[in-house]
C-alpha cells in the first residue's frame, strides 16, 4: 500500500524509473504482442515539456508538429440504452486533413469509445483499453464492467500526466449489474460518470441542442434522432467539426450502428423539412 | 500629403507586442544581374515572385523604369521596390525638365541610397542600378540600407550566389553585346536552377547611349506543357442557389454621366488633357 | 494569438475568361472556431465593371471597402467618369503603401473590364500594395493554397461566360471544403460586356 501511495503522492513525470515501474503493473505484465508501454524518448533533458513545446499548440501556436484537434463528440444515457454520436473532421491548424474520420471506437462488440484530442493517443490507447478488456475477460470468465474499463484508461493516462498525451473520450457500454454506463475520461485524469456528456471544440454547440431536448424517456428513434442533430449544429457553427455524423445505439446486446452520414445532404433536409438553421438564406444580402 | 501614413501603426505594434506575427509581404526571392560591356550595360532578372514557400507571380517584372536611359532591376520586398524606384524615377524626372538636361546614373543611385538610408533598411529594396548617361555606362548595387557598390559585373538577390559563380569563371573584359546578354542570361538561367527563390523567365535590359532595349522573357526556359485534356464541368454542375442578372443600361444607379463630346458645347473652353 | 489574416477567415479568387472575367468569394466571418455570419461578402463593387475582392481581418476589410467607395466617389466627382479596373488598381496600390509600415491586413482581389478595350483585367495585392498582374487566375484568403491548387488544375485560357463560371464555382467550393476557416456558402460574379451575372452558390454548410 506504501509504495501505492508512493506512487501517486507525486507527479508521474517526476519519478526516475517511471517505465520500469510501469511493467510492474498487473495488467501490462504479461507478455503478450500489441500495444506496448515501453516507449522510447527522446534523448533529451526534459522529454515531456520537449514535446510539449513541438506538438502543443495551444502553448505554442508555432510548434512544428501539428496533431490533428478538433472535433464534436457526444453521448447520453437513456431508456433504451446509450446514444454515442460524432462528427468525421480532422483538422492539422486551418487545413481540414480528412472528412472521413472515424471518431468512434470500438473497444470490443460491447464498449464503444470516441476520439476527441490527439487523434493518434486515442487510437492507441482504445485500443490496448481493448486488449485489458479481453484480458479481463479471459481471466475472470465474464465482461468487464464499463466503470472497470473507464478506470484502467483513467488509471494509465493519470500515469503519463504532464507529459502531452491529448484526449477527451466517453466510455459507453451496458451491462446487466450497471445498466447503461457511461463515463467521461480526459488526459488529466479526469474520470466521471454521467448521463449526457459532448466533447470537443463544438462541445457547446451540442450542448445546446442536446440539454433543451433531452429526456432520460426519449424513444430510440427520437434518441438517434437527437444525437445526430446535435452534431448537425455542431458542425454548422464549428469550424473544426464537419464531414459525417458517425451514429451508434448502444444496448445490452453490444452495440448497433446507424450509419456514417454526410452532413450537407441532412443539413439540407433539416432546413428545407423543419425551417431549421433559418440564419442559412437563399437571399443575396443587400451590400454592407 | 505625401509620404507614409503611420496611423495603423501603434494598433500593429501593439498586436505585434501580443504576439500576432507580422504580415507577409511578397518578395522577389530574386536573382538579379548587371554587367558593363563595351559600348553599354546589360541588366536581367528572372520573374518569380514569392509569398513565403509560394510562388506568388510566375512572370513578374523586375526590370523597373527609371527614365528612357536608366533602368534598374529590384530585389528584396517587391511593394518597396516597385514604389522606391517609382518614387526616384518621378523625382528625375522633374529634376531633368528643370535642369533641361538628361538625368544622370550617379544621381538616381544618389537619389535611391539617401532615400533608403533615411528608412534604415526598413524599406527593403535592394536594387541594381545600370545606365547610360553622357558621363558614360554606369552600373551600381544599392543595399536597403544605403550602401551602395559600383563594379564592372554585380549580382544581388537570393540567387546572387548562384550568379556570382557565373560571372566569376566567365567574365572578361572588353565583352561585346551579345556576349553580354548571354553572360548575364546565364547567370539568371543558374539562379533558376539553383535558387529555390528564383524561378520561370529571364528579362533582360540592354542600353546603349543610343537606346534602351527591353527584353521582356528573353529566355522562357519554363513553359508550361499543354494540358493533355480539359478539366471543364458541363454546364449546370454547380448548384445555385439564387440568381441576379444586372445589364449595363440598368446600372445608372452611381451617378449619371454624360458625354461631353455629344452634348453642345455650353460657353466655356473644353479642359485641356493629357493624352 | 494567431494572424491577423486568420481570425476571421474567408476565401477569395478571380479568373479571367473570353471576353469576360470571374470573381467570387466565400461568405464565412468566424471569430476562430466560432462562426459568427455566413452571409459576410467580401467583394465589393466600385462601378459598372469594377470588381474588388477583399480578405484577411474583417474590421480591415470593412475600413477598406469604405475607404475605396469614398476615393471612388471622389474620383467620379473629380473626373466626371467611372474609374477603369486598371486606375482602381493603382489606387489600391497606392492607398496600401502609404500604410507600408503599418499596413491594414487585408489582401484585395481586383477584377474588371477595362472600359475602353473591353480586355480582361485581374491583379491581386500583397497587404503593402505589391500589385500581382495575373494572365489567369488570382487567389487570396486562408484557403488561398488550396486555391492555388484548384486553379492551378482547372483553368485553361479562353473559357466562355458560362464555362467560367462553372471553373471558377468548383475551385472556389472544393477550396474551402479543404479549409476550416472558409467556406459557408459562396458569391459569383461572371462580368461580361453588357451584363454582369451575380450567382449565390449552394455550398457545404459544415
Amino acid at each position: 500500500m506504501d509504495t501505492l501511495v508512493a506512487r501517486y503522492s507525486r507527479p508521474a513525470y517526476q519519478q526516475e524509473n517511471q517505465f520500469d515501474d510501469i511493467e510492474e503493473y498487473d495488467y501490462a505484465a504479461d507478455s503478450v504482442s500489441g500495444p506496448s508501454l515501453k516507449f522510447a524518448m527522446p534523448p533529451v533533458a526534459h522529454p515531456s515539456s520537449w514535446l510539449r513545446a513541438a506538438t502543443d499548440d495551444r502553448s505554442n501556436p508555432h510548434c512544428p508538429i501539428k496533431i490533428a484537434h478538433g472535433t464534436t463528440t457526444l453521448a447520453f444515457r437513456f431508456q433504451g440504452g446509450i446514444i454515442v454520436a460524432t462528427d468525421s473532421r480532422a483538422t492539422a491548424g486551418n487545413w481540414i486533413a480528412s472528412q472521413t474520420v472515424k471518431k468512434v471506437i470500438e473497444i470490443n462488440s460491447d464498449l464503444l469509445g470516441t476520439m476527441a484530442g490527439g487523434a493518434a493517443d486515442c487510437q492507441y490507447w482504445l485500443a490496448w483499453l481493448g486488449m485489458q478488456c479481453r484480458l479481463h475477460e479471459l481471466r475472470h470468465k465474464r465482461r468487464i464492467s464499463v466503470a472497470a474499463a473507464s478506470k484502467i484508461l483513467a488509471n494509465l493516462v493519470y500515469q503519463y500526466k504532464g507529459m502531452g498525451l491529448s484526449m477527451g473520450t466517453m466510455c459507453a457500454g451496458v451491462t446487466k449489474e450497471e445498466g447503461p454506463a457511461l463515463y467521461y475520461i480526459d488526459s488529466d485524469g479526469t474520470r466521471l460518470a454521467g448521463n449526457l456528456f459532448c466533447v470537443g471544440s463544438g462541445q457547446t454547440f451540442a450542448y445546446g441542442v442536446l440539454d433543451a431536448e433531452y429526456r432520460y424517456d426519449l424513444t430510440v428513434e427520437e434518441a438517434l434522432e437527437l444525437g445526430s442533430r446535435s452534431i448537425l449544429a455542431a458542425t454548422h457553427r464549428d469550424a473544426y467539426s464537419g464531414g459525417f455524423i458517425n451514429l451508434y445505439h448502444v444496448k445490452e446486446s453490444g452495440w448497433e450502428k446507424h450509419g456514417f452520414t454526410d452532413t450537407n445532404p441532412v443539413f439540407w433536409k433539416t432546413k428545407l423539412e423543419k425551417a431549421e438553421f433559418s440564419n442559412v438564406t437563399s437571399d443575396f444580402s443587400e451590400e454592407v | 500629403m505625401p509620404g507614409f501614413d503611420f496611423s495603423n501603426y501603434n494598433r500593429n505594434a501593439a498586436l505585434h507586442a501580443r504576439g500576432v506575427p507580422l504580415p507577409k509581404a511578397t518578395s522577389t526571392g530574386t536573382t538579379i544581374v548587371g554587367c558593363i560591356y563595351d559600348g553599354g550595360v546589360v541588366i536581367a532578372a528572372d520573374t518569380r515572385a514569392t509569398s513565403g514557400p509560394i510562388v506568388a507571380d510566375k512572370n513578374c517584372e523586375k526590370l523597373h523604369y527609371i527614365s528612357s536611359n536608366i533602368w534598374c532591376a529590384g530585389a528584396g520586398t517587391a511593394a518597396d521596390t516597385e514604389f522606391t524606384t517609382s518614387l526616384i524615377s518621378s523625382q528625375l524626372e522633374l529634376h531633368s525638365l528643370s535642369t533641361g538636361r538628361k538625368p544622370r546614373v550617379v544621381t538616381c543611385m544618389t537619389l535611391l541610397k539617401q532615400h533608403l538610408f533615411r528608412y534604415q533598411g526598413h524599406i527593403g529594396a535592394y536594387l541594381v542600378v545600370a545606365g547610360v548617361d553622357p558621363t558614360g555606362t554606369h552600373l551600381f548595387t544599392v543595399h536597403a540600407h544605403g550602401s551602395t557598390d559600383k563594379l564592372p559585373y554585380v549580382t544581388m538577390g537570393s540567387g546572387s550566389l548562384a550568379a556570382m559563380s557565373v560571372f566569376e569563371t566567365q567574365w572578361k573584359a572588353h565583352l561585346t553585346q551579345d556576349e553580354a546578354v548571354k553572360l548575364c542570361a546565364d547567370a539568371i538561367e543558374s539562379g533558376i536552377w539553383n535558387d529555390l527563390g528564383s524561378g520561370s523567365n529571364v528579362d533582360v535590359a540592354i542600353i546603349t547611349p543610343e537606346k534602351t532595349i527591353l527584353k521582356r522573357n528573353y529566355i522562357k526556359p519554363n513553359e508550361r506543357t499543354q494540358k493533355l485534356k480539359s478539366y471543364v464541368f458541363p454546364k449546370g454542375t454547380t448548384a445555385v442557389l439564387n440568381e441576379k442578372i444586372i445589364r449595363k443600361q440598368d446600372i445608372g444607379n452611381f451617378v449619371t454621366i454624360h458625354d461631353l463630346a455629344e452634348e453642345a458645347p455650353a460657353g466655356g473652353d473644353k479642359m485641356e488633357v493629357d493624352t | 494569438m494567431s494572424s491577423p489574416f486568420s481570425i476571421n477567415g474567408g476565401a477569395c479568387v478571380a479568373m479571367v475568361g473570353k471576353d469576360c472575367v470571374a470573381i467570387a468569394c466565400d461568405l464565412r466571418l468566424g471569430l476562430q472556431a466560432l462562426t459568427v455570419s455566413n452571409n459576410f461578402p467580401k467583394i465589393f463593387q466600385y462601378g459598372d465593371n469594377v470588381f474588388l475582392g477583399l480578405t484577411g481581418l474583417a474590421t480591415d476589410v470593412n475600413t477598406v471597402s469604405d475607404l475605396f467607395r469614398w476615393k471612388v466617389n471622389m474620383y467620379r466627382l473629380r473626373e466626371e467618369r467611372q474609374i477603369a479596373p486598371r486606375t482602381f488598381a493603382n489606387l489600391v496600390s497606392s492607398s496600401l503603401y502609404e500604410k507600408r509600415f503599418g499596413p491594414y491586413f487585408v489582401s484585395p482581389v481586383v477584377a474588371g473590364l477595362d472600359p475602353k478595350t473591353g480586355r480582361p483585367f485581374i491583379c491581386g495585392f500583397d497587404s503593402i500594395g505589391c500589385i500581382d498582374f495575373a494572365k489567369d487566375f488570382i487567389v487570396s484568403g486562408t484557403a488561398s493554397e488550396q486555391l492555388f491548387g484548384m486553379c492551378e488544375s482547372l483553368w485553361e485560357p479562353d473559357l466562355d461566360a458560362d464555362a467560367l463560371f462553372e471553373t471558377i464555382s468548383q475551385s472556389l467550393l472544393n477550396a474551402v471544403d479543404r479549409d476550416a476557416l472558409s467556406g459557408w456558402g459562396a458569391h459569383v460574379y461572371i462580368i461580361e460586356k453588357d451584363k454582369v451575372t451575380k450567382r449565390l452558390l449552394k455550398g457545404r454548410q459544415d
